[in-house]
């Protein structure tokens, strides 16, 4: 909207200058018209600032209006403001009802008052509340690296006592608590969803045809070449919002090296041009020249759903993506839901790399503090309010799977169960790459991969790319 | 009085100024703030090292404008700025004169048209960038299904290097062409009707009133709509972010669209804030540039 209305503001400062100008024309007078001349160029001037401002600060104004909204980052002083992205259903119901079980039950005398913002929205605004001196008390995040940056910027504090003390230590996994840790030190309570990278398929069309689960990435391959066979594109997929590429591969990338290339090159003691990447990017364009991806595939918009429509026409037969999907499928329709596999990627037979190794998220949601003290106390106690027997029960029934250990006995669902098991046999459950790393890596990485997609780039270039933004990171960093 | 005598005239003048000044106060303090302000603070902010939210900023002088500088992404999108301003020019303001003809030729029996062809400049550019993804998409897609009718395959526009900034402009074409064409239309009526009953009388075709009589006094307004244009162009945002984000790779990314991936998504505030800095710079020149131009043309 504010960009709408600002081009309307230009046009209308252009306008009368334009017009005005005319009819100075036709009086014709010399001085005058040189007058405007110059009028008009400072008016140009002064709509060009405009654009420019517009774009530097127009967050400013906006987060303005948010943090008066929401009394303020430490408005009240009984009051806890609490960020996070739950606007919708499931997620919605969960945070309400967690906070109102703090507030009815705390003896600590603070309440907690929920913000829900537009998850597309929400990190911007995150962003500008924090520069503007409104950072919410409590908010959730996705972990890696903007919560390393808000860490380091100073606007979470480290919760390793409230922790240690509390019974949600033993509740939590390990990989979860891990993914809230940084420099030794636990940040944040992750509370929502268990998210691995896998296989989605469907089950008939492989009975159809004879197919099962694959062992090894040729035998993916081969299932591959049997659908592509019967004009079925092997692997749904809608690149244009370029992470949902990432998935492909990171998972290759960790059969085929592990995860320890990875972790050295983010510690800068390796480089993002080690083979198992490019290795992976090759794989990756062995597979779009030989048609496993729809066509199209960089213009295709995940958010738009385009990638799970082709599995619902049936015109694809398997998508490899978070496994949030399972309730997706559940949500969208009962009776695609029943034809769904999983499987998690098959291990590279090439390599010796632990194929149990996992590439996904435990936790999905992770609340960081902005507090101190007795506030930070009653907000922590909030949070643990969201991993109560009774918000596990209520979570798991609504398809979530929160990271705690033993989950997987309440999980139902037979696909979610078998997420659950994967994520449990996993020895490392590496966080997505774009989540993880520096933004600034994690955008390289992600152009770079688009553009191997899209056969514009070779491999070894895309990770060149990536690797000199891990180089500007650690150099900016280190000074 | 020791010769300190006011005429009249004089106190009216003062009074006028003082009226002037105490009109004129509002606006300038809200252009203080949200223009003048940001500005400056835009240029500070671009000499420092800073994500955005820490408290703790680096001064690294010139650093981020030299980074600017060699930044090869920057000058992509600045280049795609100018392809967008170029064809921008050549396409939307051709088409909507001519459009603006027709229905100044003739009149209100096609008011209809005006409605129709007007629509576009009413709906949300967010909105649009939608309906063209959905209507552009490779699967089931518009061109894609035209396609196929006649045995083509399936036509992947956005998602392909070569044609996705093509296909933006082409989307803002759509867009923006009923502007000028009300543009010219607004100009139309600023030509006395005896001119055209003048040449009628004196023989002139509509043909040669067209070209001889009416594009000449059209000239200032086009100028005006070609300077519009080129600043709308060069600070463009909101289509190509929505439509492809800039993709695939850097081939529809734009200035704007990459300052706002630098200060906001990378959280590189400073470097965005170069950006910002240097798109004002360019804008400016290149808009005073032109002017200067078109001003000694029309002088000769």
């Amino acid at each position: 909207m504010g960009i709408v209305y600002r081009g309307c503001y230009h046009l209308l400062i252009i306008n009368t200058s334009g017009s005005s100008y005319r009819k100075q024309k036709l009086q014709g007078g010399k001085k005058m018209k040189k007058r405007m001349a110059r009028l008009t160029a400072l008016s140009m001037a002064a709509l060009m600032t405009a654009s420019l401002t517009a774009c530097g600060s127009g967050g400013n104004g906006g987060s303005g209006g948010d943090g008066s909204e929401g009394s303020g980052g430490s408005g009240g002083d009984k009051e806890i403001t609490y960020w996070n992205i739950a606007t919708e259903d499931v997620d919605k119901d969960i945070i309400t009802k967690a906070v109102e079980e703090f507030n009815s039950n705390t003896e600590s005398g603070y309440t907690v008052t929920s913000i829900p913002t537009q998850n597309d929205t929400y990190k911007e605004k995150l962003v500008v509340a924090m520069s503007s001196g409104e950072c919410p008390d409590m908010y959730s995040s996705w972990s890696g690296g903007p919560m390393f940056e808000y860490i380091d910027s100073g606007f979470a504090q480290p919760i390793d006592d409230l922790f240690n003390k509390s019974d949600i230590k033993n509740k939590l996994m390990e990989a979860a608590v891990a993914q809230a840790t940084y420099n030794d030190h636990i940040y944040a309570v992750p509370y929502l969803n268990v998210s691995l990278a896998g296989v989605f398929y469907n089950k008939e069309m492989f009975d159809k045809y004879n197919l099962k689960e694959p062992e090894t990435v040729a035998d993916l391959e081969n299932i591959c070449e049997t659908l592509k066979k019967n004009g079925i594109t092997p692997f749904a997929l809608a690149n244009g919002s370029k992470w949902t590429g990432s998935m492909y591969f990171m998972s290759l990338a960790a059969r085929l090296g592990g995860l320890e290339p990875f972790q050295k090159a983010v510690a800068g003691e390796g480089k993002f041009t080690d083979e198992c990447f490019v290795q992976a990017g090759e794989k990756l364009q062995e597979w779009v020249k030989a048609g496993y991806f729809p066509d199209g595939v960089n213009s295709l918009s995940e958010d738009d759903g385009q990638a799970k429509q082709l599995m619902y026409q049936e015109t694809a037969g398997m998508l490899l993506c978070g496994s949030w999907y399972t309730s997706t499928f559940a949500t969208d329709s009962k009776e695609f839901y029943e034809k769904i596999g999983w499987f998690p990627f098959p291990a590279a037979e090439a390599s010796d790399a632990d194929s149990t190794i996992q590439i996904g998220t435990v936790g999905d949601q992770f609340i960081s503090f902005n507090c101190e003290g007795d506030k930070l106390a009653a907000a922590f106690e909030c949070a643990e309010a969201h991993l109560s027997d009774e918000m596990i029960d209520f979570m798991t029934e609504k398809g979530k799977v929160p990271p705690v250990q033993g989950v997987e006995e309440k999980v139902k669902d037979p696909v979610a169960k078998e997420i659950v098991e994967a994520a449990n046999s996993a020895p490392q459950i590496q966080l997505w790459y774009d989540q993880y790393l520096p933004p600034a890596v994690a955008t390289a990485h992600l152009d770079g991969l688009q553009e191997v997609f899209g056969l514009t780039k070779t491999p070894m270039e895309a990770q060149e790319a990536m690797q000199k933004a891990m180089d500007d990171y650690l150099a900016n960093k280190t000074e | 009085m020791g010769g300190k005598e006011i005429s009249l005239g004089e106190i009216r003048q003062r009074n006028t100024r003082k009226v002037a000044a105490l009109f004129l106060t509002p606006i300038a303090i809200l252009l203080a703030v949200y223009i003048v302000y940001p500005i400056i603070d835009t240029f500070i902010t671009s000499t420092y090292q800073w994500n955005g939210i820490s408290a703790a900023k680096k001064f690294i002088g010139i650093g981020n404008w030299k980074t600017l500088l060699a930044d090869s992404n920057f000058w992509i999108a600045f280049r795609n700025n100018v392809v967008i301003m170029v064809l921008s020019i050549c396409i939307q303001m051709p088409i909507g004169l001519a459009l603006a003809t027709f229905l100044d030729f003739g009149g209100k029996k096609l008011t209809i048209f005006k409605v129709i062809w007007f629509i576009p400049l009413l709906m949300s550019s967010v909105a649009i960038g939608f309906l063209f993804t959905y209507a552009l998409a490779t699967n089931g897609g518009l061109v894609s299904t035209v396609s196929s009718w006649f045995g083509g395959g399936n036509i992947d526009l956005l998602g392909n290097p070569k044609t996705a900034l093509l296909t933006v402009v082409v989307v803002m074409c759509w867009q923006f062409t009923p502007f000028y064409m009300v543009y010219f239309m607004a100009a139309f009526t600023n030509i006395p009707y005896d001119v055209f009953e003048a040449a009628r009388i004196d023989g002139a075709t509509r043909g040669q009133y067209f070209w001889k009589i009416a594009f000449p006094l059209l000239v200032p307004s086009i100028k005006s709509a070609a300077i519009l244009s080129m600043v709308g162009s060069l600070k463009y945002f909101d289509l190509v972010y929505v439509m492809t984000g800039g993709g695939p790779g850097t081939s529809t990314e734009l200035m704007a669209t990459y300052m706002y991936k630098q200060s906001f998504s990378t959280f590189n505030m400073g470097y965005g804030s170069a950006i910002a800095g240097g798109m004002f710079i360019l804008i400016s020149m290149v808009s005073l540039i032109t002017m200067k131009i078109l001003n000694r043309n029309e002088e000769a």
